[in-house]
């Protein structure tokens, strides 16, 4: 009897919340702006991704207010900076769903904060779009109205595994990361996968990132005889040590892996400009030049418009800016076709079939929030950076 | 009186009403913030004990915070036990968090404090790297999921309800707590150690008490913490809450409750409201810490303090009641102190060589001698600060081991110090009930809940404290800092301070030492009045005159040996004392 | 391999040797333990490659500018952070303004630098010999900064000003030694030597705002080992130091081995709070 009654009195504080934070609902006029709540971190630490992306959706949000907006309804960005930091991530949350009742959140884009507001978002029943690869962000039970619109961390692990093994026809190889959250737990999650693959381990291993030498590292991988290097981590520093060791040493060995292999910052850290050959990071065949040096149309129509506003490229990559400038086009598109509550937005994406944006061609079912398909993770040439786009790596049948 | 107690309470009442009548606002974003302002003030609360009142450099307390936040999140989750209801693994979170307080402060037992700051930012390294790398617990770097907490404290305002009940409960026990007899010896460690050992203030088990107590509540923070984030992974427990929860402290002011409890709230807030200026909050925090430090070193505390402004009285005159004394000291019966043989040696130099002296209850004992003939060295062997090489020390017959200062109170042994060792934070009224530290008889659990065993405690203590000051002459001052006393007044309460131990023995070291010729004579009688009341006191001097007005017998030092001993008549006409110190 | 561990062990540990000489000229200066040292540090490196990498200067130019800087900041530090203090009776009130400077400095660095590791310059334009200008450079700048320090308080007059003040500060006063010139000048020096070891180790660590707090911790070992004060105690310590963390990474690898480096420390200080070199505590009473 008296779990009925607490059944009873759960059921009403919930109906209660769901009142309070529930105000931006249907009938409000159609003049109120559109209100996206965005979570980048632009300062602090691994903030790069973050200030790019935010030039993307910047840029958007522009592009579709001068021309009018949604049906003559304006879009209002409603920014809040998280610094990567999981607690300023939550308040920002409870700011935008309670406060600022955004119709819809865009973000965070680091997957430490996306963890902590993806549950925070789906107690509030808000509409949530988010580009981190952390597999269990999306779970269609838990987080009904958690959209993805990136790889998750098992495409972009089989497409270096894939690369690894299947174009390099290397089998024994080494994975290393640094001792932060996404390394740690990346390392865990791929090892397996390669295995499975047919792989051997030759070293596993998470290391200090502040630690100056990891010639010791590469050391015991080359003795334990592995073939290719399989780095996970965003810390340009940790990679580029990796890449000026295996120069040091001198070893002719491959290294595959995280994006961030091909990033201006770890170019910049390199001791020579040729430790950075046979070095291969994960990239998005939208974003890619083909095998005859081009883009492909959208993303080249793109980046011409970028170059024309002046918007900075030599520190940044352009899939990021295409990222940060797809979500809110989506966001747009969806509420001009099927209004702004949280039923019609994710309804709409539940039937998205291959929309086609800069980044990526985005499919979602009511079973599937993932919405990269697998074919557009592929692995490209780190040294071939030019103007935020790689070649694509060899092996790809273009 | 029932104004008074207001007046004490008035700003925690304001608060309170503000924080029930908060959900009123409809604003679940304003809920969120103060439900977390509640979480980290449970945590602060009782590092507050720590580094407000012991004055233990604690930085990296965020190691506990992570430690019950994993605690809570794991044993809720249940993958490595069977799953169990957030309230039983909160009092889990509880019970680590308190065995690795324990942990974390025991260093401040051996260390110094920059020593100690260094070990707990050592700690915090090590918690957040174990679960990092313990996978299959913590879930490594990818984190675990926060609890949820059932019906009826559920997410929402339920849970800033329960978070603001818990929050509620800490300030009133850490509160009880600063009160007692426990807090008081708290700030006398932290202010003067010296003095806290020679009341009796066991050190070692009383932080460890407070460490557990902290421990605890940085668990339950902890796991209150993992459910408001809803996910934890150890990125989020970095450097910068462990500067916040320290910051909080000082900001607020060290030796307070209500000032720590606004700083809480301020730095929980602050950052809200700047958010533009959101890179900058770092550093806005170390400048703020950096103002406060090089003005207002009190913090939030002392500008609320307006009563320790107001001036005080210019022209103030000691009057002792020595009346009072039998009534306070209440000693019947007779006894000796006898030191046989002694012998300390620092390095090569004897300060003490062989000396063999006999003190009576009822006597006043005079120690004169040039400087380095061991006088203060005699004073320190009985009051346990040194350890002679040689002899041995009997109290009414029973062997008085060396060593221990702060086992001296308990055989009824008082003193006072050359540079009197004032709790300068605390009240006149303060300093003087540390002296009685010893006869409370109540636990800390009990002080905690001021359960009646504590309130009479508290009531005899104050008691014994104003009899006292009221003997020595410095009652009108009882609710005063201590550190806007003068410094013959500071003489007078340290002698206070000596008497609410009811000492059998008192020793006095340099009493008269930068006192008037008019306050020396009410000093002289004072003392005379306090041996005729049944204690026996040990006087070391320099002041001639008062030695010999007062003094029942007087001993002569020099290079640590009895140069001449006797009663005052027969010292002054002792030709080589008279020739060798006393002048013509 | 051995040669691995032998040569990053000894460079590393020569550029924590630095940052514990650091603490310990502010500390016989002052009495007081400077959060500052790690910053210092810090900043010897992201000036080095301010100066040298995107100003273009040439590396000695920017060597002695960043010691210039070095200094500067040595002596805001005594004025801003220590004096002030010094003259309250409150003991602990050095460790938040120090922290709070530092703080300050670390997070100005942060927002204007960044906080992603850049590169620092190569400083001498030859090709690699038997070692690396990496390895040598930080172990040269450690040996000629003790050498200094030994000539400096042992040969010359104002040396031994320093230390009449380290042992005695109302004695030396009383003697007529100017105590607060002499104060700035020790801050001074102890910034030029910080900033030396974040410039020397500027190839290995990289000019990163977060080797702040790195340095900070593993400068503090030294002095922790070798008992405060003690220069030639901070030089083994820190030496001793770096050979360890690097058997551990190459031994134990991965997360454990900072635990062990953090585990190891704690227990040490435990079993002898005073270091290994240091003398017991003072008079209380």
């Amino acid at each position: 009897m008296s779990v009925t009654r607490r059944k009873v009195l759960a059921g009403s504080a919930a109906g209660a919340a769901s009142l309070a934070s529930g105000l931006a609902s249907p009938a409000i006029a159609a003049n109120e702006p559109l209100r996206i709540g965005f979570l980048p971190a632009l300062t602090g630490p691994s903030s790069s991704t973050g200030v790019a992306m935010n030039r993307g959706t910047e840029l958007a949000v522009k592009e579709i207010n001068d021309a009018g907006g949604i049906n003559g309804r304006k879009i209002e960005l409603i920014v809040r900076d998280t610094q990567s930091d999981a607690t300023k991530a939550v308040n920002a949350i409870a700011e935008l769903t309670h406060r600022q009742k955004v119709h819809v959140v865009w973000g965070p884009l680091n997957s430490g904060e996306t963890l902590a507001a993806t549950p925070l978002c789906a107690r509030d029943g808000i509409p949530m779009i988010q580009p981190c690869w952390v597999d269990t962000l999306i779970d269609v039970k838990k987080y009904p109205m958690a959209f993805r619109n990136a790889p998750t961390n098992m495409q972009i692990g089989n497409a270096a595994n894939h690369y690894v093994m299947d174009v390099l026809k290397k089998k024994k190889v080494a994975v290393i990361g640094d001792n932060a959250g996404y390394a740690t737990a990346t390392v865990a999650a791929y090892v397996p996968l390669l295995k499975e693959k047919g792989a051997t381990i030759a070293y596993q291993g998470n290391v200090d990132a502040a630690n100056p030498d990891l010639k010791p590292e590469l050391l015991r991988m080359r003795d334990a005889g592995a073939e290719a290097i399989m780095p996970w981590s965003v810390n340009a520093g940790f990679l580029a040590r990796i890449l000026n060791a295996r120069g040091a040493m001198g070893w002719d060995v491959p290294v595959v892996g995280q994006t961030t292999l091909g990033s201006g910052q770890t170019k910049a850290l390199l001791e020579k400009p040729e430790n950075w050959e046979k070095v291969y990071s994960n990239n998005f065949k939208n974003c890619c030049y083909d095998g005859s040096g081009k883009l492909p149309e959208k993303a080249a129509a793109f980046r011409e418009k970028l170059a024309k506003l002046k918007i900075d490229m030599s520190d940044t990559l352009l899939w990021w800016i295409a990222v940060g400038y797809d979500a809110p086009t989506l966001i747009a598109e969806t509420v001009k076709a099927a209004g702004d509550t949280p039923k019609g937005i994710t309804g709409y994406w539940n039937k998205l079939t291959n929309w086609g944006g800069i980044y990526a061609s985005l499919t979602f079912t009511p079973e599937q929030h993932n919405g990269l398909p697998d074919a557009e993770v592929v692995m490209c040439q780190a040294n071939s950076l030019k103007d935020g786009a790689f070649n694509i790596a060899p092996g790809y049948g273009a | 009186m029932h104004l008074r107690w207001l007046e004490g309470r008035v700003t925690f009442l304001l608060l309170a009403i503000a924080a029930i009548g908060l959900p009123l606002l409809d604003d679940s974003y304003a809920g969120v913030i103060a439900t977390r302002a509640c979480i980290y003030w449970i945590l602060i609360a009782g590092l507050n004990l720590v580094v407000g009142y012991a004055g233990q450099i604690a930085i990296g307390w965020v190691a506990l915070l992570t430690l019950g936040a994993y605690t809570t999140a794991v044993l809720t989750a249940g993958t490595v036990t069977p799953e169990i209801s957030p309230y039983l693994a909160l009092v889990a979170s509880a019970a680590i968090g308190a065995v690795s307080g324990v942990i974390v402060g025991l260093p401040a037992l051996r260390l110094r404090t920059f020593y100690f700051a260094m070990t707990t930012l050592g700690f915090a390294t090590i918690v957040t790297q174990i679960a990092l790398a313990w996978k299959d617990v913590t879930g490594g770097g990818m984190g675990t999921p926060g609890p949820v907490f059932p019906w009826p404290f559920d997410p929402g305002w339920g849970f800033y309800y329960f978070c603001l009940i818990l929050a509620a409960l800490c300030t009133w026990m850490t509160a009880n707590i600063a009160k007692s007899r426990f807090g008081r010896s708290l700030i006398a460690i932290r202010d003067a150690e010296v003095a806290a050992e020679a009341s009796g203030v066991a050190k070692p088990a009383l932080l460890m008490t407070v460490f557990v107590l902290s421990g605890a509540l940085a668990g339950i923070s902890g796991g209150l913490f993992a459910s408001l984030q809803s996910y934890i992974t150890p990125d989020a427990f970095n450097f910068d809450l462990s500067v916040l929860f320290f910051i909080a402290i000082l900001i607020g002011g060290r030796g307070s409750i209500l000032g720590p409890l606004l700083g809480t709230i301020l730095l929980t807030v602050l950052p809200e409201i700047a958010a533009p200026l959101v890179a900058w909050s770092t550093f806005l925090y170390a400048a703020l810490l950096l103002l406060i430090v090089l003005l207002i070193p009190g913090g939030i505390a002392d500008m609320l303090d307006y009563r320790n402004r107001r001036p005080l009285q210019q022209h103030r005159e000691i009057v002792p009641q020595p009346a009072l004394l039998p009534g306070l000291l209440d000693r019947p019966d007779g006894g000796t102190l006898a030191l046989s043989n002694v012998a300390l040696a620092f390095g090569g130099v004897r300060a003490i060589d062989g000396l063999s002296l006999d003190f009576h209850s009822g006597e006043v004992h005079g120690l004169i001698g040039p400087n380095g003939s061991g006088k203060t060295t005699t004073l320190n062997v009985i009051s346990g600060y040194y350890r002679p090489q040689a002899g041995e020390a009997r109290l009414n017959g029973a062997v008085l081991p060396f060593g221990a200062p702060q086992k001296r109170a308990g055989f009824r042994i008082a003193r006072t110090f050359q540079t009197p060792r004032l709790i300068g934070g605390a009240s006149v009224l303060e300093n003087v009930m540390l002296g009685g530290t010893i006869d409370g008889r109540g636990t800390f659990a009990e002080s905690l809940l001021t359960l009646p065993r504590h309130r009479r405690d508290e009531h005899m203590l104050r008691e014994r404290a104003l009899q006292a000051l009221t003997a020595v002459g410095l009652e009108t001052l009882a609710g005063v800092r201590a550190d806007r006393l003068q410094h013959s007044e500071l003489r007078f309460m340290e002698i206070a301070r000596a008497l609410t131990l009811k000492p059998a023995f008192l020793m006095l070291d340099e009493p008269a030492a930068g006192l008037s010729a008019e306050e020396i004579r009410r000093l002289g009688a004072l003392i005379k009045a306090i041996s005729r009341a049944g204690t026996g006191v040990l006087l070391v001097e320099h002041h001639a005159d008062l030695i010999f007005d007062i003094c029942d017998r007087v001993t002569v030092l020099n290079l640590g040996k009895i140069l001449a001993a006797g009663t005052p008549a027969e010292i002054r006409s002792h030709r080589e004392v008279v020739s060798a110190y006393l002048g013509a | 391999m051995l040669e691995s561990i032998v040569s990053y062990g000894l460079a590393v540990g020569a550029v924590y040797a630095l940052i514990g000489i650091t603490y310990n000229v502010m500390f016989t200066a002052s009495r007081v333990f400077s959060f500052t040292a790690g910053m210092l540090g810090m900043l010897g490196g992201v000036l080095g490659a301010l100066f040298i990498d995107r100003m273009g200067m040439p590396a000695i130019v920017g060597l002695l500018l960043v010691l210039a800087c070095g200094a500067v900041i040595g002596v805001i530090t005594e004025i801003v952070a220590v004096r002030p203090v010094l003259r309250s009776i409150e003991q602990h009130l050095y460790v938040l303004s120090t922290l709070a400077f530092a703080l300050l400095v670390a997070q100005f660095t942060a927002i204007e630098w960044g906080t992603d590791a850049s590169p620092f310059p190569r400083l001498i334009p030859i090709d690699e010999g038997l070692l690396d200008q990496k390895f040598w450079i930080p172990m040269l700048a450690c040996a000629a900064t003790v050498l200094g320090l030994e000539f400096l308080y042992r040969r010359t007059l104002i040396g031994r000003a320093f230390l009449a003040i380290a042992e005695d500060s109302y004695a030396a006063r009383a003697l007529g030694l100017p105590e607060v010139r002499l104060r700035l000048a020790s801050f001074a020096l102890a910034g030029v030597i910080g900033a030396l070891a974040g410039f020397a180790g500027g190839e290995m660590l990289l000019a990163f705002f977060g080797n702040q707090s790195i340095l900070n911790f593993y400068g503090f070992v030294p002095v922790a080992l070798g008992g405060m004060g003690n220069n030639r105690g901070a030089v083994v310590g820190g030496l001793l130091l770096g050979l360890f963390q690097q058997a551990a990474n190459f031994l134990v690898g991965g997360i454990f081995a900072s635990v062990a480096v953090f585990a190891v420390f704690i227990v040490v200080l435990l079993l002898r709070p005073e270091g290994f070199a240091g003398a017991s505590g003072a008079r209380r009473v």
